[in-house]
Parts: structure tokens; C-alpha cells; sequence
């Protein structure tokens, strides 16, 4: 079994105009054995700005709590949110820090940058950035949601088709993977607003 | 070994603390997961004028294609690149970090770097990790000293060659190379047979894909052709795409937080005493 | 002196609440070679003399300004082997921050590093404060900015300064002359200006730098035929 497997996720950001979205499942689980159905993976970092953190989910909230730490200390020093590039670029040093004893997980990054210009971007658990100008996805469900959103996505989506589209690809994925699902948490962050929904998925 | 409790910004070098419970893991018959690689053909070669460095834009995750159009060419110095193959995060982690070796050089000596101080810092970084840092690289640039074109090794062996290719497409790349290459190229000509190369890894490497990077490198002058060659553009999606009417998807709650414009805060002159 | 009796230590405050060391330091610093720099509207300016102690010295071999980043610059006053070693730690310090962040530091940041490294000289054992004072011109995302940094390590963000040698008339001299809307060409010509009060013997390209930063925030040391031309126009 790999490591990825023994919590199962599901993760996925879009772009849209001027917005984003990025969603998740909400299973956590052992294995084959469902723990929590209401499980968060999406944290924020500021008002726009926000990481899914895929794979184990204990190295998932450690990496987090780092993270925070590092945003935190950053917010003090230079008296500024950090743009989304940069942040990418800090997840990516400290995942590569730790090339040799790696954490478990696969982090999605979103966020409006200083002129509201939406940016994604995800990474392999060593930090090795894939900026994409469309959608990126991770988890045990990627392989689906790569087929799923690269049928489904269009460019410069408005808001609300952006949340149907991502909302129908994240649950269309988790069908087909055992690991994940039982509904979804999407985030879609506009310039004036984030909108916070919770998705009515399968419960199998 | 006591361990600051503070999690202060690294002073650099890998961390090491993760490891034993990672073996745990793997004792217990846990997999771990694959990383990202480039899958990749790189190629160079040396032209009547310089340099002419090339790479597909394919990265894998296994048999996964995980980007579409990334890049493999990295800048080392305005008049040296070096195209990475093997593990995506090592090729930009290992250029990355000898590019910034390079300027500080650069800002102590007050000249032009050279081809072989990238060459020998680089080789120096992969032959200390044994082969563990799994960057295969076609290093090119041209100083005060000519062309220069070398490849280098995951263990930190190295190659002067005037053409030479690397990564899972090597094979096919050099097919081509060894068939048509000659030496006195003009600029066109290298530029074409470079691509050929690329090519010929893109269409008959599966770690190879999408399109075709080119990076010309001259005395003086420096021309990054980016995606200069698009073989492989999609076709198979309808325009329209799929459409979701509104409140399609079934929601269970929404929570709505409006977003305040940050207030101007006047700027106050940063005084400390 | 009675407060000669404290300055055994570099960490020992005389009963009048001063480091005497570090006043010491400062005193090297007002003996150096005067250095000034103005922020104009849009770009700064820094300025040095460069007396050198024989015609024999082959002056080409010789660079006061130098850069940190490409968009930041820094000149001193005092000694120059001490200001060596703190180019070369913001240097490094600047290239961590870039390879952290992937994006160049800014003025403020790179500033704070210095004058923390300068601080950190005034309280470490074995060491002594650096006998020189910097000005730090850089161009970011916030404008043009000049800063300058002292032996004791701290900083200041100044519209126009001066220090070493002619600090007094330099400053006055920069007082009268300094309006907030100048343009760099300007302010380029209030520096020459300002060095020449009080520069003993002929200015030239070869006895002055000059450093500039402009909207492209590329910051650059004019070449002495750069400077013979501002030279014929400020005459």
C-alpha cells in the first residue's frame, strides 16, 4: 500500500476570471475503515489565500502548523500578506528541506494575488512546483480528476459556473475512488468575497 | 542531541529527522510515493556562434503526465543555462542553488562567470550525495573563454562534448544528432536539428511529450525560445465544453465572508535607535 | 577622558550611559571620506569621494560603491576593509532570501539584516564594531528608498544625507538644496554639487563615484566618462 492511500483525499483547484475555487472531500479515513466524515484538508493562510494539503494527514497538519508559523513570522517582519508565488515558493523550500525523510503530502496552493490575478499551483512531496494556468489536482482521486477536469474545465469561468464546474468534477472523481469522498468542502474566493460550501456527495 | 524547540528559518542543508520513521514505514511493507520526474529529452549542441540548448515540456508522475508544458531549461548565469532531467525537484533545487553560488561569484570578482565554475560546483553537489540527488543535466554557455557544452551525471561524473543529450529520450534525440550533426552550424540549421532531436524524443519516448523548448546562447547575447515549437496542441475538446445550469449541485450549506478592502495605512519612515 | 576608564570593554556602559567603543566608532566614521545620498521623485542617487593616499594608487583598481542586489546599492564612510565584510554578508543574506521566497528582498529587509549584523558587533565577544557607516539606495515595489546604517546598528530612512568628513556643511549644503519633487538628473547634480563644497583640490570622474537608481531598478556605478559629463553640465 502506498502511504498516500492509508488516509485517502481528494483535492482540486480551478481557475476562473478574476476568482478561484479550490475543493476537497471530506473523508478521513484508515485505510479501508471511514473515521471522520466532516474532515478538513483546505487551511487558510489569509483572506486570499489558501492550501489543500493531500496524503497523510498527520504530516498534513504538522506541515500546516509550519507553514502558519512561517506566514505568521513573515506577516511581522515585512507588515504584508504574502503572495501567493511566494508563499509556493516557501511551501517548496521546506518540502525539499526534508527531500531525504520526506512528509507524506501533496499540497494544492490558491490564491488571488495583488491585482486579484487567480494562481495554482500543486507539488510533489519533495517540492518540485507545477505552476498551471487551468486546474491542478492531488490525492488518491487525482487520476479521475484529471480526466474529469480536463473534460469539464473551460477559460474565464464566472464565479458561479466555476463553482458548478469544480463542484461536478470533484464529486464525478470521488465516485470512482474508494479512499475519498462523502461530500465535498469547496472554497470560491472572488475579489469582494469567499464563498464556503459544503457538497451533498455519496455516502459508500 | 538536543534539538531547538523554536522551528526558526533553516540555516540550509536537508533535514534528516523525518527518516527513521519513514523507514518504520517502509519495514512494515508501506510504499513510498514516487516523485515527480521529468521524464525528459534534453539535448545541446555547440553551433558556429555558440550554443544551442533544447528540452521537451513533459513532467511525469510515473505514468502519469502531471504538466503539460513545464520548463526544463534553467538559468544559471545571463550567459549559461543547463537543462535538468531525473527528479523535477533536485534539477530545480541543484540549478537553482548553484545559479545563486554563481552571482554572489559573480558580485566578488566582478566578471562574467564561466562554464566551468558552473560545471565544477555543480558536479561537486551531485558527487557529495553519492548519486542520491538525482539530477541528470546538459550544461551550456559561452564565456570569455568560447562555447562550452557538457553533461553531468547524477553521481557527479562529467562529459565536454560538442553535441550531447540526456534523459529518457537520449536515445532517440541522439539518433538524430549522430545521423545530421556536424561541426560549423550556422544559427537556423542549429536551431532545426535541435528541434529534429526534440522532437524525435517527443514522439517516440513516452517519458517525453508536448512541445519543444529551445535556448540559443551567443557571445553576448542570450535567446530563451520558449515553446518554440507547439507539435502536439489539443484538438480533441469541443469548444463549448460542458455546461452546469445553476444549482446543479446539490449544497448542503453556504457561509458567505465578505472581503474588506485593506485600509491605507499611512507610511511612517521605519526609525530604530 | 573619564570615560577612558570603560573603554577596556566593548560591552561596558560608562556611568553616563554610553559605549564609549562605539562613539569610537563613529569617530572613525566622521574621519572617512565624505558620502552623500539623495532620493529624488524617481530614483536615488549616492555619492563618494575617492581621495586616494598616492597618485601612485592605480584608481580604476579602486570601487566605493558597490551593489547588493541589482536594485540596491550601498556606499560607505570609514573603513573599507569593514564594509567589505558587511557587502559581502548582505550579499548572502540577500541571496537566502531569494532562494527562499523566489523573489528579490526588499530595501527595508535587506536593511534590517545589516544593521542587525552591525548591532550584533557591538555585544559579541571577540569582535569590535565595524568603523563604518553605510547609505543604502534601492528602488522596490514601495519606491525609491535611501537608508542609512551606523556602527551601532540603527537605521534611518533619509530624503537626502550626508556623512564622513563634511558631514556638517554636506548636510546643510543638502538642506537648502533638496526639493521633494526632483527629478535623478537633478538630483545627480545636487550630489556632484555637494560634494564639491569643500572637496580639496580639482573634482573629476576619476576622484568621485556615482551610483544610480532609476525606474528600471537597475542600479548602476557611473564610469568616471559618465561622470565627466554630469561634471560639464553642472559647470
Amino acid at each position: 500500500m502506498s502511504i498516500f492511500e492509508y488516509n485517502g483525499s481528494a483535492l482540486v483547484a480551478m481557475v476562473g476570471k478574476n476568482c478561484f475555487a479550490i475543493a476537497s472531500d471530506r473523508r478521513l479515513g484508515v485505510q479501508l475503515q471511514t473515521i471522520a466524515t466532516d474532515f478538513r484538508r483546505i487551511y487558510k493562510i489569509h483572506d486570499k489565500l489558501y492550501i489543500g494539503l493531500s496524503g497523510l494527514a498527520t504530516d498534513a497538519q504538522t506541515l500546516y502548523q509550519r507553514l502558519v508559523f512561517r506566514h505568521k513570522l513573515y506577516q511581522l517582519r515585512e507588515e504584508r500578506d504574502m503572495k501567493p508565488e511566494t508563499f509556493a515558493s516557501l511551501v517548496s523550500a521546506l518540502l525539499y528541506e526534508k527531500r531525504f525523510g520526506p512528509y507524506f503530502c501533496q499540497p494544492v496552493i490558491a490564491g488571488l494575488g495583488d491585482d486579484n490575478k487567480p494562481f495554482i499551483c500543486t507539488m510533489d512531496s519533495i517540492g518540485a512546483k507545477e505552476l498551471a494556468k487551468d486546474f491542478v489536482v492531488a490525492g488518491t482521486a487525482s487520476e479521475s480528476l484529471y480526466g474529469a477536469c480536463e473534460s469539464m474545465y473551460k477559460p474565464d469561468m464566472e464565479p458561479e459556473e466555476l463553482f458548478e464546474t469544480i463542484s461536478q468534477a470533484l464529486l464525478a472523481s470521488v465516485d470512482r475512488d474508494c479512499l475519498s469522498g462523502w461530500g465535498g468542502h469547496v472554497l470560491l474566493v472572488t475579489p469582494t468575497e469567499v464563498q464556503e460550501k459544503a457538497l451533498k456527495g455519496r455516502m459508500d | 542531541m538536543a534539538k531547538a524547540l523554536a522551528d526558526v528559518p533553516p540555516k540550509g542543508g536537508f533535514s534528516f529527522d523525518l527518516c527513521r520513521r519513514n523507514d518504520m514505514l517502509v519495514k512494515k511493507g508501506i510504499q513510498l510515493p514516487g516523485f515527480r520526474k521529468t521524464g525528459t529529452t534534453i539535448v545541446g549542441l555547440i553551433f558556429e556562434d555558440g550554443v544551442i540548448l533544447g528540452a521537451d515540456t513533459r513532467a511525469t508522475e510515473g505514468p502519469i503526465v502531471a504538466d503539460k508544458n513545464c520548463e526544463k531549461i534553467h538559468y544559471m548565469a545571463p550567459n549559461i543555462y543547463c537543462c535538468g532531467a531525473g527528479t523535477a525537484a533536485d534539477t530545480e533545487a541543484v540549478t537553482d542553488m548553484v545559479s545563486s553560488q554563481l552571482q554572489l561569484h559573480r558580485y566578488a570578482t566582478g566578471r562574467e562567470s564561466r562554464v566551468v565554475t558552473t560545471l565544477t560546483l555543480l558536479k561537486s553537489h551531485l558527487f557529495s550525495y553519492q548519486g542520491y540527488v538525482s539530477a541528470a543535466l546538459v550544461l551550456g554557455g559561452v564565456d570569455v573563454t568560447g562555447p562550452h557544452l557538457h553533461t553531468v551525471y547524477p553521481h557527479g561524473s562529467t562529459d565536454t562534448l560538442p553535441f550531447a543529450t540526456m534523459g529518457s529520450g537520449s536515445l532517440a534525440a541522439m539518433a538524430v544528432f549522430e545521423s545530421k550533426y556536424k561541426e560549423g552550424l550556422s544559427r537556423e540549421e542549429g536551431i532545426q536539428l535541435v528541434s529534429e532531436a526534440i522532437c524525435s524524443g517527443i514522439f517516440n519516448d513516452l517519458g517525453s511529450g508536448s512541445n519543444v523548448d529551445v535556448c540559443v546562447i551567443t557571445k553576448g547575447k542570450t535567446d530563451y525560445l520558449r515553446n518554440h515549437q507547439l507539435p502536439n496542441p489539443r484538438t480533441y475538446v469541443s469548444s463549448r465544453g460542458y455546461s452546469f445550469a445553476k444549482g446543479h449541485t446539490e449544497v448542503l450549506s453556504t457561509k458567505i465572508i465578505p472581503l474588506k478592502a485593506k485600509p491605507e495605512v499611512a507610511v511612517v519612515d521605519a526609525m530604530e535607535e | 577622558m573619564g570615560d577612558s576608564q570603560y573603554s577596556f570593554s566593548l560591552t561596558t556602559f560608562s556611568p553616563s550611559g554610553k559605549l564609549v567603543q562605539i562613539e569610537h566608532a563613529l569617530m572613525a566614521v566622521g574621519a572617512g571620506q565624505t558620502s552623500l545620498g539623495i532620493k529624488a521623485a524617481n530614483g536615488v542617487v549616492i555619492a563618494t569621494e575617492k581621495k586616494l593616499p598616492s597618485i601612485l594608487v592605480d584608481e580604476s583598481s579602486i570601487q566605493k560603491i558597490q551593489l547588493m542586489t541589482p536594485n540596491i546599492g550601498v556606499v560607505y564612510s570609514g573603513m573599507g576593509p569593514d564594509s567589505r565584510v558587511l557587502v559581502r554578508k548582505s550579499r548572502k543574506q540577500a541571496q537566502q532570501y531569494y532562494r527562499l521566497y523566489k523573489e528579490a528582498i526588499p530595501v527595508t529587509q535587506l536593511v534590517r539584516e545589516t544593521a542587525t549584523v552591525m548591532q550584533e558587533f557591538t555585544q559579541s565577544g571577540g569582535v569590535r564594531p565595524f568603523g563604518v557607516s553605510l547609505l543604502v539606495a534601492g528602488f522596490d515595489d514601495s519606491g525609491p528608498q535611501l537608508y542609512q546604517v551606523d556602527p551601532s546598528g540603527s537605521y534611518f530612512s533619509w530624503k537626502a544625507s550626508a556623512m564622513g568628513k563634511n558631514v556638517s556643511n554636506a548636510k546643510t549644503f543638502l538642506e537648502k538644496r533638496y526639493t521633494e519633487d526632483m527629478e535623478l538628473d537633478d538630483a545627480v547634480h545636487t550630489a556632484i554639487l555637494t560634494l564639491k563644497e569643500g572637496f580639496e583640490g580639482q573634482i573629476s570622474g576619476k576622484n568621485i563615484e556615482i551610483g544610480l537608481i532609476g525606474t528600471d531598478r537597475k542600479f548602476r556605478v557611473l564610469s568616471p566618462a559618465e561622470i565627466d559629463d554630469y561634471l560639464a553640465e553642472v559647470e
